[in-house]
């Protein structure tokens, strides 16, 4: 028996094998990095990192505080810029690329710039960044979500699922033929999308979880894998590098902004 | 620092001779290495009615929208300060109706201001935007955030953005030599495209070096001397953000500032102390030092990891060797003179 993990590194280890050998990868802030440096490290050795502020092949030594940071690593093979970063995405170079969702539909298009009205916003998010133009062109994307709801209609389309489902996303002639995401990780479980409906079903769970769990936090009836599996107990080694390396992914952001908080307090009476 | 055209000046100077109330004005750097000190002596200096380009608008949009100098911002992403309970600057503002707002993607923007430094009026962008609420809202740009065009080549149809050309740029380098010849090195976001798009230029840098250190290393130059309004030198000019092979992030002032920027009060009594308190980026360093003591900024200082030295050599300088003979023809500068002569080149 393997020791015990975190769920959090449970899902860095889930996107980390998303990422195969010799593919190029762009990676966000946070889970995306951790599973980065995790498929370097044990599975995908020869994957290029890129980071769309143009920063490309960098081997990450402790967790980035955002996507232009190269103090995150020691050098790196090639310091292009961000127009250029993203006509090779446009061209079909990046394999897959990671993002982090605020609200979801049921045909993983993606909602991260605003909950409530444009103009006068209840919850202003970030926006898009490279959002919606990754989602576009990279071949695949693994969509993250921690702290979003699935809903049935987005307040805001940032970036491109699979549109209405079905065909709709290939016969808008707008993509790559085959593009889309490919997987949504949350805290809960995993999904996937069907080959034919392109609707969005649960293929895994993770432990302590219950389908009604998943269900509760989900508008419209999901569909459950016939083959409904839960999540794999990681390996000591999978465990062992997450926690080293980025031991707040490990913790999750609560805690970890806790533990901080508590250190920065002490820091200061001193 | 002397010479260099009378561009080397102070921070208070280069704005208030560069920056306009009205202005366009963009940020020049993408996330790390944020021009800090130029963006407070805006605040102080109290600048108004800015239109903000920024493309990754979080610690400087904060500021200089907390601090009400811009009422329309042009970004493709913003700050959320503590999660869902939080709230931001950005938030507050457009509930006020104080900001407009202009959303696109990161490649968007970038596209905007490499069409507009290269003197294009529009770039091509990727057209699955246009099945977004991107392309489908429109803020007080209107019809013209973005165009649909036939390419004359494919049929196909292009999306298309109008190219930017803001009034002044404040951008924060590693170093630059006195003449404004600038060098930046690492993530290079759309830095040079954002300064280089704009029609008035102000650098700030962590050390101004001499000008050979430059000649021996344009590949790092990322904006000319010949386009450049003013040089500031700046040490931890970009603080609390990072700067590449100088210092850090500081966790501590950034997370200062994060939790004070979820209310407006917050971010208010954060600023009186840091930007409004501060009359320069030395008092800043100062208060900071008094506050917190100066190890917090000795463990963020970069150790050196250099760049393997590019040998910009060649094997000559002169087209007359050792011997004072030239290269290829093989005479001395009296033999060559003579040939002249005798070949009547010579006027008298």
């Amino acid at each position: 028996m393997s020791k015990p993990y975190t769920l959090q590194e449970l899902l860095v280890i889930a996107a980390a094998k998303e990422i195969h050998d010799y593919e190029n990868v762009i990676l966000g802030i946070g889970l995306p990095v951790a599973a980065g440096a995790l498929a370097k490290a044990l599975y995908a050795p020869h994957a290029t990192l890129m980071m769309e502020s143009g920063i490309m092949d960098f081997e990450p030594l402790v967790p980035l505080n955002h996507i232009a940071d190269a103090h995150s690593c020691r050098g790196f093979s090639y310091a292009t810029d961000l127009f250029s970063t993203f006509t090779m995405t446009y061209r079909g170079f990046i394999d897959v690329c990671f993002l982090g969702v605020g609200q979801i539909d049921k045909y993983g298009n993606v909602n991260t710039t605003v909950i409530g009205d444009y103009n006068k916003p209840a919850l202003r998010l970030p926006g898009s960044g490279g959002a919606c133009d990754f989602l576009s062109y990279a071949r695949r994307t693994v969509l993250t979500m921690m702290g979003g709801t699935f809903v049935e209609k987005l307040d805001y389309v940032t970036s491109p699922g699979y549109l209405d489902g079905g065909g709709s996303r290939d016969e808008s002639g707008l993509f790559p033929m085959g593009s889309g995401p490919t997987m949504l990780l949350t805290t809960k479980g995993v999904f996937c999308f069907d080959r034919e409906t392109k609707e969005m079903y649960l293929a895994r769970i993770h432990p302590r979880v219950s389908v009604d769990d998943v269900k509760k936090d989900i508008p419209w009836d999901l569909k459950i894998a016939a083959d409904l599996q839960e999540s794999i107990h990681p390996t000591d080694d999978e465990i062992d590098f997450i926690r080293r390396f980025a031991p707040a992914v490990s913790a999750g952001r609560e805690l970890a902004l806790e533990l901080t908080l508590r250190n920065l307090e002490q820091l200061l009476k001193r | 620092m002397e010479g260099g055209n009378g561009k080397v000046m102070s921070a208070r100077e280069a704005v208030s001779k560069n920056v306009h109330d009205g202005d366009s004005l963009a940020i020049g750097n993408y996330t790390v290495s944020t021009c800090a000190e130029l963006i407070y002596e805006i605040v102080r200096q109290d600048k108004k009615g800015l239109l903000l380009y920024s493309q990754s608008g979080i610690f400087d949009v904060e500021v200089l929208v907390g601090a009400g100098c811009a009422d329309r911002l042009i970004t493709t992403y913003v700050l959320r300060a503590g999660g869902k309970k939080g709230g931001s600057a950005v938030e507050r503002a457009l509930n006020k109706g104080t900001l407009q707002i202009e959303d696109y993607t990161n490649y968007q923007y970038s596209a905007r201001m490499v069409a507009g430094m290269h003197g294009f009026s529009y770039m091509q962008v990727f057209e699955g935007a246009i099945l977004t609420d991107l392309f489908r809202k429109r803020g007080f740009m209107g019809e013209n955030k973005f165009r649909v065009v036939k390419c004359p080549y494919t049929g196909r149809d292009n999306l298309t953005v109008p190219a930017a050309n803001p009034d002044v740029c404040v951008v924060h380098v590693q170093r630059a030599d006195k003449f404004g010849n600038a060098q930046y090195w690492g993530a290079l976001g759309s830095v040079a495209a954002a300064a280089l798009a704009s029609k008035r230029i102000i650098v700030s840098c962590e050390e101004i070096v001499d000008h050979e250190v430059i000649r021996s290393s344009p590949h790092l130059t990322i904006i000319p001397a010949c386009r450049v309004n003013a040089v500031v030198e700046v040490p931890w000019g970009a603080h609390p953000t990072e700067v590449l092979g100088y210092y850090n992030m500081d966790q501590l002032m950034y997370g200062l500032l994060l939790q004070a920027d979820c209310t407006a009060d917050g971010l208010k009594s954060w600023m009186d102390e840091w930007v409004y308190g501060c009359e320069n980026r030395l008092a800043y360093i100062d208060r900071y030092v008094k506050k917190f003591g100066s190890k917090l900024l000795d463990n963020i200082r970069c150790k050196p990891f250099y760049s393997a030295p590019a040998n910009y050599g060649a094997a000559f300088y002169s087209r007359w060797d050792w011997e004072g003979r030239e290269r290829a023809m093989g005479l001395t500068l009296a033999e060559f003179e003579q040939s002249l002569r005798e070949r009547g080149k010579l006027y008298e």
